[in-house]
Protein backbone atom coordinates (compact mmCIF):
# COMPACT_ATOMS: atom_id res chain seq x y z
CA UNK A 1 0.00 0.00 0.00
CA UNK A 2 2.49 2.16 0.83
CA UNK A 3 4.87 1.10 -2.53
CA UNK A 4 1.86 2.61 -4.21
CA UNK A 5 2.00 6.27 -3.36
CA UNK A 6 5.61 5.96 -3.67
CA UNK A 7 7.15 8.37 -5.83
CA UNK A 8 10.49 7.41 -7.37
CA UNK A 9 13.48 9.78 -7.84
CA UNK A 10 12.53 9.84 -11.91
CA UNK A 11 8.63 11.14 -10.79
CA UNK A 12 9.95 13.38 -8.46
CA UNK A 13 12.74 14.94 -11.17
CA UNK A 14 10.32 15.27 -13.40
CA UNK A 15 7.56 17.16 -11.39
CA UNK A 16 10.72 19.80 -10.14
CA UNK A 17 11.69 20.23 -13.39
CA UNK A 18 8.09 20.59 -14.82
CA UNK A 19 7.24 23.04 -12.14
CA UNK A 20 10.42 25.33 -12.23
CA UNK A 21 10.22 25.20 -15.49
CA UNK A 22 6.76 26.39 -15.87
CA UNK A 23 7.79 29.15 -13.03
CA UNK A 24 10.34 30.32 -15.25
CA UNK A 25 8.15 30.31 -18.69
CA UNK A 26 5.39 32.20 -16.70
CA UNK A 27 7.37 34.85 -15.93
CA UNK A 28 8.60 35.44 -18.92
CA UNK A 29 5.46 35.27 -20.32
CA UNK A 30 3.36 37.32 -18.37
CA UNK A 31 5.26 40.62 -19.51
CA UNK A 32 4.98 39.74 -22.62
CA UNK A 33 1.07 39.52 -22.90
CA UNK A 34 1.13 42.88 -20.36
CA UNK A 35 2.68 44.43 -23.24
CA UNK A 36 0.22 42.97 -25.56
CA UNK A 37 -2.90 43.75 -24.14
CA UNK A 38 -1.74 47.00 -22.41
CA UNK A 39 -4.25 49.21 -24.09
CA UNK A 40 -7.20 46.92 -22.72
CA UNK A 41 -5.42 47.09 -19.05
CA UNK A 42 -5.03 50.72 -19.15
CA UNK A 43 -7.21 52.71 -16.43
CA UNK A 44 -10.00 54.56 -18.83
CA UNK A 45 -9.29 58.20 -17.75
CA UNK A 46 -12.77 59.34 -16.84
CA UNK A 47 -12.09 62.50 -18.97
CA UNK A 48 -11.68 64.50 -15.42
CA UNK A 49 -15.25 64.85 -15.23
CA UNK A 50 -15.63 66.87 -11.51
CA UNK A 51 -18.79 67.20 -9.40
CA UNK A 52 -20.12 70.55 -9.53
CA UNK A 53 -23.47 70.60 -8.28
CA UNK A 54 -26.65 69.01 -7.13
CA UNK A 55 -29.13 68.40 -10.26
CA UNK A 56 -31.74 70.02 -7.95
CA UNK A 57 -30.09 73.35 -8.37
CA UNK A 58 -30.51 73.15 -11.66
CA UNK A 59 -33.23 75.19 -13.30
CA UNK A 60 -34.29 76.13 -15.99
CA UNK A 61 -32.54 79.57 -15.51
CA UNK A 62 -29.03 79.56 -16.33
CA UNK A 63 -27.17 79.93 -13.24
CA UNK A 64 -22.92 80.09 -12.42
CA UNK A 65 -21.29 77.47 -11.18
CA UNK A 66 -17.63 77.05 -9.80
CA UNK A 67 -15.26 74.29 -9.15
CA UNK A 68 -11.47 73.87 -9.20
CA UNK A 69 -8.97 71.00 -11.55
CA UNK A 70 -5.53 70.53 -10.94
CA UNK A 71 -4.01 70.99 -14.35
CA UNK A 72 -0.07 70.09 -15.42
CA UNK A 73 1.43 72.72 -17.43
CA UNK A 74 4.97 71.05 -18.84
CA UNK A 75 6.58 71.03 -14.76
CA UNK A 76 4.01 73.70 -13.43
CA UNK A 77 1.22 72.13 -11.55
CA UNK A 78 -1.41 74.41 -10.81
CA UNK A 79 -4.93 74.57 -9.38
CA UNK A 80 -7.20 76.07 -11.85
CA UNK A 81 -10.61 77.51 -11.57
CA UNK A 82 -13.77 76.26 -13.71
CA UNK A 83 -16.94 77.87 -14.27
CA UNK A 84 -19.95 76.77 -16.25
CA UNK A 85 -23.41 78.34 -16.95
CA UNK A 86 -25.55 75.38 -16.64
CA UNK A 87 -29.20 75.13 -16.86
CA UNK A 88 -32.28 72.94 -18.40
CA UNK A 89 -33.75 73.31 -21.96
CA UNK A 90 -37.01 72.91 -22.88
CA UNK A 91 -36.45 69.16 -23.42
CA UNK A 92 -35.17 69.06 -19.82
CA UNK A 93 -32.01 68.62 -20.80
CA UNK A 94 -28.99 69.65 -18.71
CA UNK A 95 -26.99 72.38 -21.08
CA UNK A 96 -23.69 73.30 -19.02
CA UNK A 97 -21.65 76.25 -21.18
CA UNK A 98 -18.04 77.43 -20.69
CA UNK A 99 -18.38 81.02 -20.08
CA UNK A 100 -15.34 81.87 -21.77
CA UNK A 101 -16.38 84.05 -24.72
CA UNK A 102 -15.10 83.18 -28.24
CA UNK A 103 -14.01 86.42 -29.30
CA UNK A 104 -11.36 87.19 -27.10
CA UNK A 105 -11.28 84.88 -23.95
CA UNK A 106 -13.45 87.61 -21.32
CA UNK A 107 -16.16 86.13 -19.08
CA UNK A 108 -19.55 86.20 -20.49
CA UNK A 109 -22.44 86.80 -18.12
CA UNK A 110 -26.33 85.68 -18.43
CA UNK A 111 -28.67 88.66 -18.80
CA UNK A 112 -26.12 91.01 -17.17
CA UNK A 113 -27.19 94.08 -20.25
CA UNK A 114 -30.78 94.75 -19.81
CA UNK A 115 -31.20 95.74 -23.56
CA UNK A 116 -30.86 91.87 -23.58
CA UNK A 117 -32.22 90.08 -20.90
CA UNK A 118 -32.15 86.45 -22.66
CA UNK A 119 -28.66 86.60 -24.11
CA UNK A 120 -25.27 85.79 -22.76
CA UNK A 121 -23.44 89.19 -22.71
CA UNK A 122 -19.78 89.78 -22.98
CA UNK A 123 -19.14 92.84 -20.97
CA UNK A 124 -15.65 93.52 -23.00
CA UNK A 125 -17.13 94.28 -26.60
CA UNK A 126 -20.62 93.59 -26.35
CA UNK A 127 -20.62 90.27 -27.85
CA UNK A 128 -23.82 88.34 -27.52
CA UNK A 129 -25.06 84.72 -27.15
CA UNK A 130 -28.71 83.22 -26.95
CA UNK A 131 -29.70 81.09 -23.89
CA UNK A 132 -28.46 77.97 -26.06
CA UNK A 133 -25.15 78.97 -26.58
CA UNK A 134 -25.17 80.35 -30.00
CA UNK A 135 -23.39 83.70 -31.21
CA UNK A 136 -25.79 86.24 -32.51
CA UNK A 137 -24.96 87.29 -35.76
CA UNK A 138 -23.22 90.81 -35.93
CA UNK A 139 -21.64 91.08 -32.59
CA UNK A 140 -17.77 90.11 -32.27
CA UNK A 141 -17.69 86.42 -31.61
CA UNK A 142 -17.28 84.26 -34.33
CA UNK A 143 -18.43 80.73 -32.94
CA UNK A 144 -21.05 79.65 -29.89
CA UNK A 145 -19.95 78.76 -26.44
CA UNK A 146 -18.09 75.65 -26.29
CA UNK A 147 -20.36 73.06 -24.06
CA UNK A 148 -18.61 71.23 -21.36
CA UNK A 149 -19.54 66.87 -21.75
CA UNK A 150 -21.76 66.10 -18.70
CA UNK A 151 -23.06 63.36 -16.80
CA UNK A 152 -25.22 62.71 -13.66
CA UNK A 153 -24.27 60.39 -11.07
CA UNK A 154 -26.29 59.70 -7.60
CA UNK A 155 -27.79 63.44 -8.54
CA UNK A 156 -24.82 65.26 -9.22
CA UNK A 157 -23.94 66.86 -12.15
CA UNK A 158 -20.41 65.78 -13.14
CA UNK A 159 -18.91 67.92 -15.80
CA UNK A 160 -15.72 67.25 -18.08
CA UNK A 161 -14.11 68.88 -21.27
CA UNK A 162 -15.44 71.74 -22.70
CA UNK A 163 -15.78 71.04 -26.68
CA UNK A 164 -15.86 73.86 -29.07
CA UNK A 165 -18.91 73.66 -31.40
CA UNK A 166 -16.83 75.11 -34.26
CA UNK A 167 -17.81 78.41 -35.96
CA UNK A 168 -21.08 79.43 -36.98
CA UNK B 1 -3.85 89.21 -21.86
CA UNK B 2 -0.49 88.93 -19.93
CA UNK B 3 3.30 90.06 -20.44
CA UNK B 4 3.33 86.03 -21.92
CA UNK B 5 4.81 84.76 -25.14
CA UNK B 6 1.39 83.17 -26.21
CA UNK B 7 -0.87 86.41 -24.65
CA UNK B 8 1.61 88.90 -26.24
CA UNK B 9 1.30 86.88 -29.95
CA UNK B 10 -2.52 86.68 -29.63
CA UNK B 11 -2.70 90.78 -28.71
CA UNK B 12 -0.84 91.59 -31.84
CA UNK B 13 -3.32 90.78 -34.66
CA UNK B 14 -6.09 91.76 -31.90
CA UNK B 15 -4.85 95.44 -31.05
CA UNK B 16 -7.92 97.45 -31.68
CA UNK B 17 -10.18 94.88 -29.26
CA UNK B 18 -7.87 95.42 -26.54
CA UNK B 19 -7.63 99.01 -25.30
CA UNK B 20 -6.80 98.91 -21.81
CA UNK B 21 -3.61 98.56 -19.57
CA UNK B 22 -3.73 97.69 -15.95
CA UNK B 23 -0.56 98.17 -14.17
CA UNK B 24 0.24 97.25 -10.58
CA UNK B 25 2.26 99.05 -8.36
CA UNK B 26 3.89 97.59 -5.48
CA UNK B 27 5.87 99.02 -3.18
CA UNK B 28 8.97 97.52 -1.06
CA UNK B 29 11.44 97.99 0.88
CA UNK B 30 14.37 94.76 1.74
CA UNK B 31 15.94 96.90 4.23
CA UNK B 32 13.55 97.17 6.34
CA UNK B 33 12.43 93.89 8.81
CA UNK B 34 8.97 95.14 10.19
CA UNK B 35 7.72 95.88 6.83
CA UNK B 36 9.31 93.16 4.75
CA UNK B 37 5.93 90.93 5.83
CA UNK B 38 2.95 93.59 5.73
CA UNK B 39 4.50 94.62 1.98
CA UNK B 40 5.01 91.03 0.41
CA UNK B 41 1.63 89.99 1.50
CA UNK B 42 -0.01 93.22 -0.11
CA UNK B 43 2.23 92.25 -3.29
CA UNK B 44 0.67 88.63 -3.08
CA UNK B 45 -2.89 90.14 -2.65
CA UNK B 46 -2.14 92.63 -5.54
CA UNK B 47 -1.48 89.75 -7.76
CA UNK B 48 -4.60 88.07 -7.10
CA UNK B 49 -6.66 91.04 -7.36
CA UNK B 50 -5.25 91.66 -11.09
CA UNK B 51 -4.99 88.55 -12.19
CA UNK B 52 -8.82 87.69 -11.08
CA UNK B 53 -9.60 91.18 -13.00
CA UNK B 54 -7.17 90.08 -16.61
CA UNK B 55 -8.85 86.83 -16.23
CA UNK B 56 -12.87 87.75 -16.30
CA UNK B 57 -12.04 90.62 -19.11
CA UNK B 58 -8.36 89.17 -20.87
CA UNK B 59 -10.06 90.41 -23.91
CA UNK B 60 -10.28 94.16 -23.41
CA UNK B 61 -7.33 93.85 -20.11
CA UNK B 62 -3.67 94.13 -20.76
CA UNK B 63 -2.36 93.37 -17.39
CA UNK B 64 1.36 94.95 -17.69
CA UNK B 65 4.31 93.17 -15.54
CA UNK B 66 4.64 94.17 -12.25
CA UNK B 67 5.65 97.90 -11.42
CA UNK B 68 8.04 97.71 -8.32
CA UNK B 69 9.62 100.60 -6.77
CA UNK B 70 11.33 101.08 -3.11
CA UNK B 71 8.60 102.30 -0.80
CA UNK B 72 7.77 105.62 0.58
CA UNK B 73 10.29 106.62 -3.04
CA UNK B 74 6.80 107.65 -4.62
CA UNK B 75 7.61 111.60 -5.83
CA UNK B 76 10.46 110.43 -7.39
CA UNK B 77 8.69 107.45 -9.44
CA UNK B 78 6.30 109.69 -11.06
CA UNK B 79 8.09 110.07 -14.27
CA UNK B 80 9.05 106.39 -14.74
CA UNK B 81 5.02 105.77 -13.93
CA UNK B 82 4.07 108.59 -16.68
CA UNK B 83 7.32 106.76 -18.89
CA UNK B 84 5.85 103.61 -18.82
CA UNK B 85 2.01 104.90 -19.16
CA UNK B 86 3.63 106.77 -22.69
CA UNK B 87 5.17 103.37 -24.06
CA UNK B 88 2.03 101.71 -23.22
CA UNK B 89 0.26 104.48 -24.83
CA UNK B 90 2.29 104.17 -28.73
CA UNK B 91 0.51 100.90 -28.66
CA UNK B 92 -1.92 102.20 -28.73
CA UNK B 93 -3.62 101.99 -25.17
CA UNK B 94 -6.69 104.46 -24.45
CA UNK B 95 -7.12 103.79 -21.19
CA UNK B 96 -4.45 103.05 -17.95
CA UNK B 97 -5.31 102.08 -14.98
CA UNK B 98 -2.80 101.69 -12.28
CA UNK B 99 -3.27 99.31 -9.13
CA UNK B 100 -2.54 99.70 -5.70
CA UNK B 101 -2.61 99.39 -2.30
CA UNK B 102 -0.28 102.23 -1.71
CA UNK B 103 -2.51 105.59 -0.47
CA UNK B 104 0.94 107.78 -0.97
CA UNK B 105 0.24 107.71 -4.63
CA UNK B 106 -3.53 109.22 -3.66
CA UNK B 107 -1.51 112.74 -2.67
CA UNK B 108 0.03 112.11 -6.10
CA UNK B 109 -2.44 111.34 -8.78
CA UNK B 110 -3.28 114.63 -10.34
CA UNK B 111 0.63 114.46 -11.87
CA UNK B 112 0.17 110.59 -13.27
CA UNK B 113 -1.31 110.16 -16.93
CA UNK B 114 -3.21 107.08 -15.93
CA UNK B 115 -6.51 106.11 -14.07
CA UNK B 116 -5.21 105.71 -9.93
CA UNK B 117 -7.00 102.98 -8.57
CA UNK B 118 -6.57 102.98 -4.86
CA UNK B 119 -8.03 100.23 -2.61
CA UNK B 120 -7.62 100.12 1.05
CA UNK B 121 -6.18 96.57 1.32
CA UNK B 122 -5.58 94.38 4.48
CA UNK B 123 -2.77 94.71 6.90
CA UNK B 124 -2.61 91.03 7.32
CA UNK B 125 -4.31 88.07 6.80
CA UNK B 126 -4.09 84.75 5.09
CA UNK B 127 -4.11 84.43 1.33
CA UNK B 128 -5.80 81.87 1.59
CA UNK B 129 -8.54 82.17 4.21
CA UNK B 130 -12.16 82.75 2.66
CA UNK B 131 -12.55 86.10 4.02
CA UNK B 132 -9.52 86.90 2.12
CA UNK B 133 -10.89 85.33 -1.03
CA UNK B 134 -14.66 86.91 -0.23
CA UNK B 135 -13.18 90.08 0.03
CA UNK B 136 -11.08 90.01 -2.83
CA UNK B 137 -14.03 89.20 -5.14
CA UNK B 138 -16.58 91.60 -3.80
CA UNK B 139 -13.34 94.63 -4.00
CA UNK B 140 -12.74 92.77 -7.84
CA UNK B 141 -16.46 92.78 -8.88
CA UNK B 142 -16.56 97.04 -8.42
CA UNK B 143 -13.37 97.61 -10.00
CA UNK B 144 -14.10 95.81 -13.20
CA UNK B 145 -17.45 97.98 -12.77
CA UNK B 146 -15.35 101.05 -12.44
CA UNK B 147 -13.23 100.32 -15.12
CA UNK B 148 -16.25 99.08 -17.18
CA UNK B 149 -17.79 103.00 -16.49
CA UNK B 150 -14.54 104.40 -18.67
CA UNK B 151 -15.38 102.21 -21.65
Amino acid sequence: MSDKKRVSRRQFLNYTLTGVGGFMAAGMLAPMVRFAIDPVLQTKESGGFKSVASIDEITNEPQRFEWTIDQVDGWYESEVQKTAWVYRNEKDEIIALSPVCTHLGCTVDWASNEEYPNQFFCPCHGGRYTKNGVNVPGTPPTAPLPMFEHKVEEGMLYLGEAKDRGGA
Amino acid sequence: MRWTKADTTQYLPEKQYIDTVLIPLIPFDPSSDQKMVKQAFQRELNQVFTTLIEREYRGRIFLAPDYSYIHDTNEKEIDRVNDWISRFKEQPFQHTFLFTFDSKWKKHEKDLNGHLIWVPGMQSGSIQSTETQSFVREQALQISELIQAYW
